[in-house]
């Protein structure tokens, strides 16, 4: 490689070099180079120039009210994320605990009143039955009345 | 459980994850309230930078830690809190230029000097009156000719000399590999010195 090709290869890698942005060989290279070359270090002051002066740039400064206010509202929305998660775990073990009861509640109900057979009666099979239908639109009717109470109560948050 | 929760401590802690982020994600307000007053004046910062309007910056600002506590559970503590944190701004700020203009993601060289805006607000910590007015004018000239770049340029300068962001770091919030920040570093640095060389007559004075 003649000299100025490898000036021009340097200088390509100048800006590079002051960003700290080249590999640990490139650097070493360039660094060399640097060493016995006063062109290349003359345009490198250049580049540390405006390097440092990015560096030093003020910071600009947010309003005074700006942390609080925002400060109040992440609080708010925090608080909410924790309400809501609280509200969904209740929600999940209450639904698990109804179910329980109310699955485990009939049979055992019959198995007092009526004995061991009286759960093998055709009867009951058919009572059973009923019984599920009328649970699960029980349930459904309960379910649907949690999501429109819940959807005001959004509303309301959203007024407010 | 309350050792489990401590044993889980320690072992984050020998990961190298903040204490704050830790808590924050367990729900803790306060954390919230630590992280906000170590990161405002970064993250501001950054905002004005990318928007250029302080208004526009304020309330993307306040768009950010909201945007925080709604999501601070989906971190993943393997990753780097403040690229993710910043990356969480940049988008909410891209989201708005998108909103606002379209094109504005496009942006070319821009000629109009905005000193109302972002140098008009730069505090000088210089000592005397006349070093504090030479430093002034200098960074003035400096910020002026930043706000001038393209945004993809001006994100990447404030990203790693302002915010001092490692490369890798920088390619996690913008998203893209890292020898594309290094080619966007080199065409920034190139593009800026070509205004400020044209500016004070073909000497370069930051």
């Amino acid at each position: 490689m003649s000299r100025l090709d490898k000036h021009a290869e340097i200088r390509e890698q100048l800006a590079l070099f002051v960003a700290g942005a080249l590999t640990a060989d490139a650097e070493s290279r360039v660094a060399l180079h640097l060493a016995t070359c006063a062109d290349c270090s003359a345009e490198l002051e250049g580049w540390q120039l405006i390097t440092g002066g990015l560096r030093r740039l003020p910071t600009p400064q947010p309003p005074a009210a700006l942390f609080e206010r925002t400060r109040v509202l992440a609080m708010a929305q925090l608080a909410e994320h924790r309400e809501q998660r609280r509200n969904r775990i209740v929600l999940m073990l209450l639904i698990l605990f109804s179910w329980a009861v109310t699955l485990a509640g009939w049979p055992i109900f019959r198995f007092a009143a009526g004995g061991l057979f009286s759960l093998l009666d055709v009867n009951f099979r058919r009572t059973w039955l009923l019984f599920v239908v009328f649970s699960v639109g029980t349930w459904l009717a309960g379910g649907s009345a949690a999501v429109l109470l819940s959807l005001g109560r959004r509303h309301e948050r959203r007024l407010a | 459980m309350a050792m489990a929760a401590s044993i889980a401590s320690v072992w984050e802690g020998r990961l190298g994850i903040d204490a704050a982020v830790l808590e924050l994600r367990r729900g803790d307000p306060d954390a919230l309230s630590t992280l906000m007053a170590r990161y405002q004046h970064r993250i501001y910062r950054y905002l004005l930078r990318l928007v250029r309007q302080p208004a526009d910056a304020e309330d993307l600002f306040q768009q950010t830690w909201i945007r925080v506590a709604e999501k601070i559970r989906s971190f993943d503590t393997s990753r780097n809190f403040d690229a993710w944190l910043f990356a969480l701004a940049r988008n909410l700020a891209l989201d708005h230029l998108r909103r606002r203009r379209p094109s504005s993601l496009e942006e070319s060289l821009r000629g109009d000097s905005r000193e109302d805006t972002m140098v008009s607000r730069l505090p000088s910590a210089d000592p005397g009156p006349f070093e504090q007015l030479l430093a002034r004018e200098r960074a003035g000239r400096l910020a002026v000719a930043l706000e001038n770049l393209p945004l993809s340029y001006r994100e990447v300068l404030t990203l790693r000399f302002e915010e001092e962001m490692k490369i890798e770091e920088i390619a996690q919030v913008l998203a893209t590999p890292v020898a594309t920040v290094k080619s966007r570093l080199y065409r920034s640095l190139a593009q800026l010195r070509q205004i400020l060389e044209a500016g004070a007559g073909g000497e370069v004075r930051a």
